[in-house]
């Protein structure tokens, strides 16, 4: 059922939905499938040792989830937590994290064909996280692929926290 | 002054601006001398009727251009009047000869479609650089367009220019990127890559100050990438004599000579949209 919501019935050119979030002035948009639920921003408890991409973890009805810190997987420049910072729970790779933005916006409904490839041009590993842009109301939408956040080595390594 | 040496004066200001002689290179230029040899022989080949038939298109197509820049400049300049801090507009001056009339949508397409593959086939054709020493667009006179970028002057030969466009805050830069990708500019014919021009061609004394002053993106013809630039210029014609080609490009095989008179450098701008369409990843997998 829930593939179909998201996915029109034309093959060709399937209707997809996207979560879009903000971060460091930018919209970026993740698939509307791979999003658990939003939460208010919680106090996350550091977890010593961690790697510099990880935020730290939090008690999620019971369960540990690790949160990740975007902006700086991102490359972008540390932000301050505000009324509107919230922790998107997703699914990716079949491992359940957080990731820290800046707020959440909307749904957006993009058809495959509006989406663009983005240019990868540089040595940052951080480029392949772009699945591609698309220009929705008004602005451009950075769309993120969630499944290539983290390496296989970085999930192992979250495993271990 | 003797002619050699204002020649070398112009190499000492050019070679000082461009940055000739240090390490510190982007990952797509290689390493060699940036030395720019003497004009080798005058030797000009007939071009073929095509080949002109073209070129004149070109030109047409690009004095329309500049005009709807010059139009849409004036709208960004008339929204920026009541911020203190507006900059004045210079907007390129260009004669207008004849004004077009709207074609269908159907029309229009199929004319898109031609120019696209027209422009695709002059940007490969262009990158030629033959015996005499001179890129296959300057065996005649050409056209070039002068723009400044951080206190320096360039200027491109029009056969592979596109559009001109203002840099707006829709500009949207993308994580992950080289230094000298400053984001995707949306425009009505699509989104341009703009490209950090100053620290492209200059990154040893590239002023920050530039990301502010930037105020026009050039498109080059053909390929999705655009120059940002201060402002531009009137467009002047240039005779291959005027020009010092470059002998050597290995280094820096953007910049294809010098322009004396106007004291600028001159890219080879098919070059510039082949290394830049080469530096894209993802368009090397698609």
């Amino acid at each position: 059922m829930a593939s179909n919501a998201n996915q029109n019935h034309n093959a060709d050119d399937p209707v997809l939905q996207w979560v879009t979030f903000r971060l460091d002035g930018e919209t970026y948009g993740i698939n509307v499938m791979q999003v658990q639920e939003v939460l208010r921003y919680t106090e996350i408890a550091p977890v010593p040792g961690a790697p510099a991409y990880v935020l730290g973890i939090i008690n999620l009805r019971g369960n540990v989830v690790t949160v990740i810190d975007t902006r700086h997987r991102f490359a972008l420049p540390t932000g301050e937590v505000t009324d509107n910072t919230r922790i998107v729970i997703i699914e990716a790779d079949n491992h359940v994290i957080g990731i820290l933005v800046d707020s959440v916006a909307e749904v957006v409904y993009l058809r495959q064909s509006e989406i663009e490839m983005a240019p990868n041009v540089g040595n940052e590993e951080s480029a392949k996280f772009i699945q591609g842009v698309c220009h929705k109301n008004d602005e451009l939408l950075i769309l993120i692929e969630l499944n290539k956040l983290l390496s296989d080595h970085e999930w192992a390594e979250l495993e271990d926290i | 002054m003797s002619d050699s040496k204002t020649d070398d004066v112009l190499q000492d200001y050019l070679s000082d601006l461009l940055g000739v002689g240090s390490e510190s290179e982007s990952s797509t230029r290689s390493a060699a001398s940036p030395a720019i040899a003497a004009p080798q022989s005058e030797a000009v080949k007939p071009m073929p009727l095509a080949e002109k038939d073209v070129m004149a298109i070109k030109r047409e197509q690009l004095q329309k251009l500049l005009q709807s820049a010059r139009v849409q400049v004036e709208q960004v300049a008339d929204v920026d009047l009541n911020e203190p801090a507006a900059v004045p507009v210079q907007a390129p001056v260009v004669p207008v000869s004849q004004v077009t009339s709207k074609e269908s949508p159907s029309v229009g397409e199929t004319l898109e479609a031609i120019e696209d593959a027209v422009a695709l086939n002059v940007l490969d054709e262009q990158l030629e650089w033959l015996d005499n020493g001179r890129p296959r667009w300057a065996q005649n006179t050409f056209e070039v367009l002068l723009f400044k970028v951080s206190g320096l002057t360039l200027a491109v030969p029009l056969i592979s220019l596109g559009q001109i466009q203002p840099l707006t805050d829709e500009l949207t830069p993308l994580f992950g990127q080289a230094d000298w990708f400053m984001g995707l500019q949306p425009t009505a014919s699509g989104k341009v890559r703009t490209v950090n021009t100053a620290k492209f061609v200059m990154p040893e004394r590239y002023d920050p100050a530039f990301e502010q002053t930037a105020k026009y993106v050039i498109s080059i013809n053909g390929v999705p990438w655009g120059l940002a630039v201060d402002n531009v210029e009137q467009p002047i014609t240039l005779s291959p004599e005027d020009v010092k080609w470059r002998g050597t490009r290995t280094q820096r095989p953007w910049l294809a000579g010098t322009v004396k008179a106007h004291m600028c450098a001159l890219l080879d701008i098919p070059m510039v949209g082949k290394l830049l369409t080469d530096s894209d990843k993802n368009a090397r997998l698609a």
